[in-house]
């Protein structure tokens, strides 16, 4: 682990170890600006942060999860980004990728927790089942919860990664067999924040990790925790069939003439209206397209409970899920609901004309 | 310790690193050998009890979320399996795109299992003076590795694919019982055709060192004696030196549910191999068998099959794992039991010798043959032809829809009734591989390929078992689910 004495390296020192090159640095400081929406007079400033801070160890733990959070942050992200940032985080704990197995791995964690007291950002991927005393998930013969309340007493902060982490997710679906739990309500006493989806998408991952450890303070957070600099624009606001929904251009079917001319998805179930997130501008895949783009609507997976909202190929229109709490996305709870109504209304002229229509037979038979 | 010579020591191993999800194994060992081997999986969500009372389309959502790393899996069984409820097929260009999209994900999963999980176990000091230690830590060290790097690249490229044609991976949506969502034009054929041809000559100039065709052209175990290029090449000479080709050694039976329908059949076919003799697979001969793991409820084929767990987690019991078993025997699934089942010659000489060695080897034989397979799959796709066919679902009936991933025989089995889910039961490849014992006290694939491997003096996670559980790409998180 390079130091011995407690002395933390900086982030540059670390690159340069790993066998970044300096180009290959100052392009990473200014991908990061421009990941980060900053100007390019910020890309010194990251360079000069890198160069002098000590670097932030990271750990990483995984609860009940099925991964997906690791597969898109390591294997999809941009390389330079996801190369830096993982060079930087591998150096402390992570179960999927570490070296070292078994007692090893336990005793590593241990380790690091111990070396960076207090210093040190937990990075939770999955939750804690609290049913059966936590039993359904075990790590080194341990509930997964004691392993998690372990590590985040000394953290610094803790981030959420996806849905699971910070919702609950798909397995806190009904009836929730396991008690899957979300990190917030086991840890209450740390700060938290939280990068849901299903998974998050990678750039957003390495962005806000990348935040934190150039600048050593937490990004500017939304009411709900969720990092404002992703989080605060719904995917409808800029998705790029915006248009036709503005034109009343819907796709009706499946892989009908409209879906072949890219209209919009609404009738099919898109919950873009409703969901926070930055698929339609950060994209996938190395910004090669998102679900909108690929024919299939959102199915709002960065939205707390989307599991539980009926069917994924439902319209929108039930908005229950946001009145449990008020927060920041009122404005946008406000323009969804718009849309509602809008569609409640259509939806009773139908049904006024179907009973004329009843009405008139009914006279008919008469 | 204990004194090896006189008696048996239990140890525990795990967690396990570099595996998807939890996993720990009980080992007894004596005389320096493992005597028996009892595999846990400690994760459990209830999956199957989550898609209770949903509408049958949410299965294409929910399913997925059981593995970020085999989700276009699941949801290629969940949307056959719907097909199945309605009577339907995919439309055939539909099918070819779903398949493409099924393949490449299947690819990357072998080409991260043999980087990042599989050969940094060789980059240890434990084998420091071993001739080919220093090369494999160059190539191989953990996280650090000039081929983990390289790989990485190159697999996220080739999954620019799925961005393509499934908007996002993991987890993509476009895979419907009628076909999929994105009708890809003539200029993503073009650009999927790029991404292809980047990735062959990735696998070309640094996996097997070789064209692909002269490695798909060996038929004898000893052709590949000779083999010195690509990591490949250093593959089999660390195999060589550590002998394993006879280390964990299974059990000589094999499944596969056949990969990849498409209009003209199963591009991987599918069927049973027993001892080196080919039968027919009969998915009806299917049962769970409940004995040793933490749940509730009659032994049952997956139609009729309940998931209650046991929350005493009752003493005779050690898994959440169900055994599936066929006609009562266990079998082993993946990449070696497929290509051998569909007949490849050098397939079927590994599976004979059914070690370590065979079954890393015939992953990388796949990531060949897929490779063709997916080039012939653009080549076929028509862009003026629809993608997608309407499916009604009937309110009531059942679906089955079997398909592999890249770890195996991967099948959902469900019910519905006016129009909600009633039961729905998923066994996946790991479930079969990584079972725990029957009734019959008959062990699971791996317990049984574990009896005989050495553990040595000190050692409380012996490396020898870690390449044998390795070699079979477990996915905990898919297991139990």
């Amino acid at each position: 682990m390079g130091q011995s004495d407690g002395q933390i390296e900086t982030f540059y020192d670390v690159m340069r170890r790993q066998g970044i090159t300096r180009r290959s640095f100052m392009k990473y400081c200014s991908l990061t600006a421009a990941a980060l929406g900053l100007s390019p007079s910020f890309v010194p400033k990251i360079a000069h942060a890198m160069e002098t801070k000590p670097r932030t160890p990271v750990i990483w733990v995984h609860g009940l999860e099925c991964t997906c959070c690791s597969e898109s942050f390591i294997r999809s992200a941009h390389p330079l980004a996801k190369d830096v940032v993982l060079s930087m985080i591998s150096l402390d704990y992570d179960d999927t990728l570490m070296a070292a197995a078994g007692h090893q791995a336990e005793a590593a964690l241990q380790d690091t927790i111990e070396k960076y007291k207090g210093n040190y950002i937990l990075a939770v991927e999955g939750n804690p089942p609290l049913n059966e005393d936590g039993m359904f998930c075990i790590i080194g013969g341990k509930p997964f919860v004691e392993q998690l309340k372990h590590a985040a007493e000394h953290a610094k902060a803790i981030i959420s990664w996806g849905a699971c982490a910070s919702y609950g997710c798909v397995q806190a679906a009904k009836p929730n067999p396991t008690r899957a739990t979300p990190v917030h309500k086991v840890i209450t006493d740390k700060p938290i924040i939280k990068v849901p989806g299903c998974p998050p998408i990678a750039e957003v991952m390495t962005g806000v990790i990348t935040y934190m450890l150039t600048f050593d303070r937490l990004p500017e957070l939304d009411r709900q925790g969720r990092p404002a600099m992703f989080y605060s624009q719904r995917i409808h606001d800029k998705c790029y069939r915006r248009p036709h929904f503005d034109a009343g251009q819907f796709v009706e079917t499946w892989d009908d003439e409209n879906a072949r001319k890219g209209y919009c998805l609404y009738k099919m179930g898109c919950k873009g209206p409703t969901t926070y997130n930055a698929c339609s501008t950060v994209r996938w895949n190395e910004g090669v397209s998102f679900p909108i783009q690929s024919g299939h609507g959102c199915i709002g997976c960065s939205e707390d409970g989307f599991w539980d909202q009926g069917s994924f190929y439902d319209r929108v229109t039930d908005l229950t899920q946001f009145g449990v709490e008020a927060n920041a996305d009122k404005v946008g709870l406000a323009a969804a609901g718009v849309v509602g109504a809008g569609v409640a209304a259509h939806a009773a002229v139908s049904a006024l004309k179907a009973a004329q229509r009843k009405t008139q037979d009914k006279k008919e038979e008469a | 310790m204990t004194d090896r010579m006189t008696d048996t020591t239990t140890l525990l191993v795990g967690p396990f690193n570099r595996v998807e999800g939890d996993l720990e194994i009980r080992l007894e060992v004596a005389e320096g050998r493992v005597t028996a081997a009892y595999a846990n999986s400690p994760m459990f969500r209830g999956f199957e009890s989550m898609l209770r009372g949903k509408g049958p389309m949410d299965a294409l959502t929910l399913t997925p979320r059981i593995c970020g790393i085999c989700s276009i899996s699941q949801s290629m069984a969940a949307a056959l399996a719907l097909a199945d409820l309605a009577g339907a097929e995919m439309i055939p260009n539909g099918s070819r795109v779903a398949q493409l999209l099924h393949m490449v994900e299947n690819v990357s999963d072998h080409l991260m299992h043999f980087n990042l999980f599989f050969m940094p176990d060789f980059a240890r000091p434990i084998y420091a003076d071993r001739p080919w230690h220093g090369r494999t830590v160059e190539r191989f060290t953990a996280v650090h590795g000039s081929a983990l790097k390289r790989a990485t690249e190159a697999r996220a490229q080739l999954l620019h694919i799925v961005g393509l044609l499934g908007g996002k991976w993991p987890h993509t949506l476009a895979i419907q019982p009628g076909g999929v969502t994105r009708a890809p034009t003539a200029r993503d054929k073009v650009r999927i055709g790029a991404d292809l041809a980047a990735f062959r000559a990735y696998l070309e100039e640094v996996v097997i060192g070789a064209p692909l065709e002269v490695l798909l052209e060996l038929t004898q175990i000893e052709q590949l004696n000779g083999w010195q290029t690509g990591d490949f090449g250093l593959f089999l000479e660390i195999s060589d030196n550590l002998m394993l080709q006879t280390s964990g050694v299974g059990e000589h039976r094999y499944l596969s549910f056949g990969a990849y329908p498409t209009p003209e059949g199963r591009r991987f076919v599918p069927g049973i191999l027993r001892d080196g003799t080919a039968g027919e697979l009969e998915p009806a001969g299917i049962i769970e068998d409940l004995s040793h793991s933490w749940m509730l409820g009659p032994d049952a084929h997956p139609l009729h099959g309940q998931t209650l767990p046991d929350e005493d987690m009752r003493e005779d019991a050690y898994s959440w794992c169900k055994a599936p078993r066929l006609r009562g025997e266990s079998f082993e699934t993946g990449a070696l039991a497929r290509q051998a089942i569909d007949g490849h010659p050098l397939a079927l000489a590994l599976s004979k010798e059914g070690s370590v060695r065979a079954r890393v080897a015939g992953r990388l034989l796949e990531l060949a043959r897929t490779q063709v397979e997916m080039e012939r799959l653009l080549a076929e796709i028509d862009p003026r032809e629809p993608f997608m066919r309407h499916v009604k679902l009937p309110q009531d009936g059942e679906g089955v829809g079997l398909v592999e991933a890249a770890r195996g025989a991967l099948g959902h089995w469900f019910r519905v009734e006016r129009g909600e889910i009633t039961s729905y039961q998923i066994i996946a490849p790991t479930t079969w591989n990584f079972s725990p014992r029957d009734r019959s006290n008959i062990p699971g694939p791996v317990e049984a390929a574990l009896v005989g491997a050495p553990v040595q003096p000190g050692e409380d996670t012996p490396i020898a078992v870690q390449h044998i559980v390795r070699s079979f790409d477990p996915c905990m998180v898919c297991t139990v689910h």
